[in-house]
């Protein structure tokens, strides 16, 4: 098939991506304990570039220590952090690649809060515990946020001190952003709190003082929900924002000067409906340990994970409004009414991997560009499958959505086996080739 | 600090607490509810078991009739769920089932026994339902050997008149079918349930087990020691009770004192007599009461007497025996419910105040005392049924508390007794030997040696209950002079009178 579509490039106000394929944000625990960054990660971007992605949206990065979801994630809290995202910029560079640094807090959502954080509990709009792990955490005061709308600026100056292509607001996925935009979350009786435009300040007042700290000219994109599906997982919590609030949010975002609108679903991450796909409870039962003692309710969901009599409980839960949605494209439709009523580009992501599918939602206006993460993860080279006309490459990601669960414990990459032949050691050696620079590798995936 | 920490890895002790997280925290409170809220729940089942075992709830009755007819007295068993004490009767639903699980042995049920029933009770007069050890027990009360009936004839019905002795209760024949069929192997809990359910009795789960995995076996067990207790009086070579009379006291010495009846004289063991009125207690203090006058104080009599309806010192209800005491302390005897010729009842009087009220009326000058056996010369066997060693071994029952008895005492002879009340109280003399005042005023050689006891229709001529007609004999119990314990001798006071002034002592002893 003909996918020129694919490949057309997308120009934005301040940037020009070469095609509309963006790895869309990922990482594994690449780098130092204390958020410093490592030739793994370069390693990691490097290869994504390597495959032919026009932007890679990176990891989730920290703009303080108190906002990191797991130890050994390369951070943006510091002037002295600067250098080594310089690092990685020109490595993705080198492929003709952009480079977009996710700024992001994770609010109360810490899957793994370090000893850094060990004796206190998360920042967050609110008081009351994450609903999957019963994360602990506080309403932040004014200057505490203020505070952190400032870490975010900062953030953008360092990305753009370090020569990378612009910026991503992680406002979806129930981090912090989302904690303060979600009616699900959100209880505050402050400016901060009540209605959407209230709730919506606090993406406001960073992309505000990002602009005002980087000006008009350096690329601005925010990643935000079109729905929260609160009551995804259990019925008995609150639904949350509406697509209609979604909408107006992203209106909003685009008079504050974003440059983009990410479009994603869910409040809380991983969510029923994304990543799209599975969620394995025998790798929960392995790897969800190490998070264990995060939350109140860690030893509820193991016992729930471990113990195969008890696994329907929870995978009734999980899968009760999967049914309603695709694995592919699966927030496709709230990301054309997005589309609709924003003049900005439109990134979607969640389950793209047929260039059959993304062809279609490009061209009847669905989105702009795709953001494909697990896919890519299986197949670094998905882009020039698409290049050579192919619409799936041989081995396609089986969104089992291994690799997310992975994540927490080991080292990322693909662990479905059977895309191995049923080989372990052949599985563990592709995931190992990450430790080794570009110009050693020799992968199957390139 | 680190001295501290010295210490304790000297110590061997390597694994201490030293710093928590705010999940630490919160955990550590969750965990406590994980403890405590089974532990709550635990207890509160712990507590309900206990109540539910230890509860001991009699059905109240407000009204003292009612109170008299079917409250507990305390004679269902009690004590500890692990060993019981008190009661003659089985729990509730197996007395109440007992007839239908062995018919054969009872066709008629309870009321052919001379049981009364009332309509809109399940239970029959004499009988108490009270909630101990977690189940409905049942026991007997006052009113079952103290409710007697009266017909005027035939056909009519029943008058039910409390306090009256129960003449027409086979009291013998009625333990003895309780006896037999809860040591039938048709007596099963299942049996039980099953007609409990024919009945409309509804049988909670907690019931069911307690029945089906306890109750039944304990049971059996019981009526067996109770049986090997008493066996001894309830021989075939042994006189029989007959309705209207217990043996007071020979069960007392197996039951209360765990004798060996085995081991006393074979004479001693028969003492049937009738059962008393209840009537007009106030009186009578002071007197020398039971047919032997062993006592002279109504409470002691009255104690004594729920000892034998399976009372004991651990199960005994004060508060009810005080309601029953204070209402028989003045309760009047019953008016005679038939005519009568006043103007015989004028001579009677005359008759009576020369020939009986020294010793039978309020105030006569020997009213309440023992006149010697030698001197009265009724059937002995009565008397010589309670004996010295019995009456020292009742003062050890309620030792160390108000209700101790003191006032027992062996006699050599029998109570002079007021009369109020007389006409209701047939047959005569303590054992019942003589069936109408007409024949205790005959001479013994011509008062009848063989009479039907237990039929209710009044005989107004004789004074007592017919005892010689085709009804009477096809119904009553055949009661024989001759048998041991049931000689109709003695007490010659008016049989020299002429019978016309006979007929007027009568008619004036039918207004006592």
């Amino acid at each position: 098939m003909d996918n020129g579509l694919i490949f057309q490039p997308l120009k934005f106000r301040n940037l020009t991506v070469k095609n509309r394929l963006f790895r869309s944000s990922i990482s594994g625990r690449w780098d130092n304990y204390d958020g410093s960054g490592t030739q793994t990660r370069i390693n990691w971007e490097e290869s994504f570039a390597r495959g032919g992605v026009g932007a890679i949206i990176s990891s989730f990065v920290p703009v303080h220590i108190r906002g990191r979801i797991l130890p050994n994630y390369a951070m943006i809290d510091s002037d002295d952090k600067i250098p080594f995202w310089r690092k990685v910029g020109e490595a993705v560079h080198r492929h003709d690649c952009k480079y977009i640094l996710q700024l992001s807090h994770s609010g109360r959502q810490r899957d793994n809060p370090g000893v850094e954080n060990f004796k206190e509990k998360a920042l967050s709009s609110t008081s009351r515990s994450d609903t999957f792990h019963g994360l602990l955490c506080d309403a932040m005061t004014i200057p505490q946020i203020q505070d952190t709308i400032r870490h975010f600026a900062n953030g953008a100056r360092r990305a753009r001190e370090a020569g990378l292509d612009g910026v991503e607001l992680h406002a979806s996925h129930g981090y912090l952003i989302t904690q303060f935009l979600s009616s699900a979350i959100n209880d505050r009786t402050d400016q901060y709190g009540g209605s959407l435009r209230n709730r919506s300040a606090f993406l406001l007042e960073i992309i505000q003082a990002i602009r005002k700290e980087v000006g008009n000219d350096f690329h601005l994109q925010a990643k935000l929900n079109a729905v929260d599906f609160g009551d995804a997982l259990y019925p008995w919590e609150k639904k949350g924002n509406t697509l209609e609030e979604g909408i107006q949010v992203a209106k909003w975002a685009e008079e504050a000067g974003v440059d983009a609108i990410h479009v994603s679903i869910g409040n809380i991450f991983p969510h029923p409906l994304l990543p799209s796909g599975g969620f394995p409870p025998d790798e929960l039962n392995w790897w969800y340990g190490t998070m264990i003692s995060s939350g109140v309710r860690g030893y509820l969901n193991y016992t729930m994970f471990h113990f195969k009599i008890l696994r329907p409980i929870f995978t009734f839960f999980w899968g009760r409004t999967k049914k309603d949605h695709p694995v592919e494209a699966v927030s496709s439709e709230y990301s054309k009414e997005i589309k609709k009523n924003v003049t900005v580009p439109i990134i979607n992501t969640g389950g793209y991997q047929d260039a059959s599918v993304i062809r279609r939602v490009i061209a009847e206006g669905y989105t702009d560009a795709v953001s494909i993460a697990r896919p890519l993860i299986a197949n670094r080279s998905l882009p020039q499958v698409f290049a050579s006309g192919g619409d799936l490459p041989d081995k396609p990601c089986s969104f089992c959505n291994r690799c997310l669960v992975n994540a927490v414990a080991n080292p990322l990459g693909c662990y479905d086996v059977r895309r191995f032949g049923g080989d372990h050691d052949a599985m563990v050696a592709e995931i190992m080739t990450v430790f080794r620079p570009s110009q050693f590798q020799v992968s199957a995936g390139d | 600090m680190a001295d501290e920490m010295i210490i304790r890895t000297k110590q061997g002790n390597l694994v201490d607490d030293i710093q928590t997280s705010p999940v630490d925290d919160y955990q550590r409170k969750f965990r406590l509810l994980l403890i405590l809220i089974p532990s709550l729940i635990l207890v509160m089942i712990a507590l309900y078991l206990i109540w539910y075992f230890t509860s001991d709830r009699p059905l109240e009755h407000a009204d003292i009739h009612e109170h008299f007819k079917y409250g507990s007295i305390g004679s269902e068993p009690g004590g500890s769920i692990f060993t019981p004490v008190g009661g003659v009767l089985p729990p509730y639903l197996v007395f109440k089932t007992l007839p239908a699980v062995c018919p054969d042995k009872l066709p008629g049920g309870y009321a052919s026994l001379g049981l009364v029933y009332e309509p809109g009770h399940d239970l029959p007069i004499g009988i108490s339902r009270r909630r101990r050890l977690g189940i409905d027990q049942v026991g007997l009360n006052c009113a079952v050997c103290h409710t007697g009936t009266v017909r005027a004839s035939a056909g009519a019905q029943p008058t039910i008149v409390l306090g009256m002795p129960a003449h027409q209760l086979d009291l013998e024949r009625f333990f003895e079918f309780v006896t037999a069929c809860t040591l039938d192997d048709r007596l099963t809990a299942d049996n039980v349930f099953m007609k409990a359910k024919e009945m409309g009795e509804p049988v909670s789960w907690m019931q069911r087990l307690i029945y089906k995995f306890v109750l039944i076996r304990r049971l059996k067990e019981q009526i067996v020691q109770g049986q090997n207790r008493t066996g001894p009086l309830f021989r075939d070579s042994m006189p029989r009770w007959g309705p209207g009379r217990v043996d007071t006291f020979n069960p007392y010495k197996a039951i209360q004192f765990n004798w060996n009846l085995n081991q006393l004289p074979h004479d001693e063991l028969i003492g049937a007599a009738d059962f008393p009125s209840l009537w007009n207690q106030k009186p009578r203090e002071g007197m020398h009461l039971h047919w032997d006058g062993n006592n002279t104080s109504v409470d002691e009599r009255n104690l004594s007497a729920s000892l034998g309806a399976g009372v004991t010192p651990v199960t005994v209800d004060h508060p009810s025996l005080q309601r029953i005491h204070d209402w028989i302390w003045t309760l009047p005897p019953p008016k005679y419910p038939f005519p009568i010729d006043q103007q015989r009842v004028a001579r009677g009087e005359t008759i009576y105040n020369q020939h009986c009220a020294e010793c039978h009326a309020f105030g006569g000058g020997k009213t309440g005392t023992v006149e010697s056996l030698s001197q009265i010369n009724t059937d002995p066997f009565r008397l010589n049924s309670y004996t010295y060693v019995f009456a020292s071994t009742q003062a050890a029952l309620y030792p160390e508390s108000p209700y101790q008895f003191t006032h027992f005492a062996k006699t050599d002879g029998y109570a002079r007794q007021p009369l109020d009340g007389i006409w209701a109280r047939a047959p005569y003399l303590h054992n019942g030997s003589v069936p109408t005042l007409w024949d205790l005023l005959r001479d013994p050689q011509q008062r009848p040696t063989r009479f039907i006891r237990g039929y209710d229709v009044y005989d107004q001529k004789r004074a007592g209950f017919v005892y010689d007609t085709p009804e009477s004999k096809s119904s009553g119990f055949l009661y024989d002079t001759a048998v041991p314990g049931n000689g109709n001798g003695g007490h010659l006071y008016g049989t020299k009178l002429s019978d016309d002034q006979k007929m007027d002592l009568i008619e004036y002893m039918k207004t006592l």
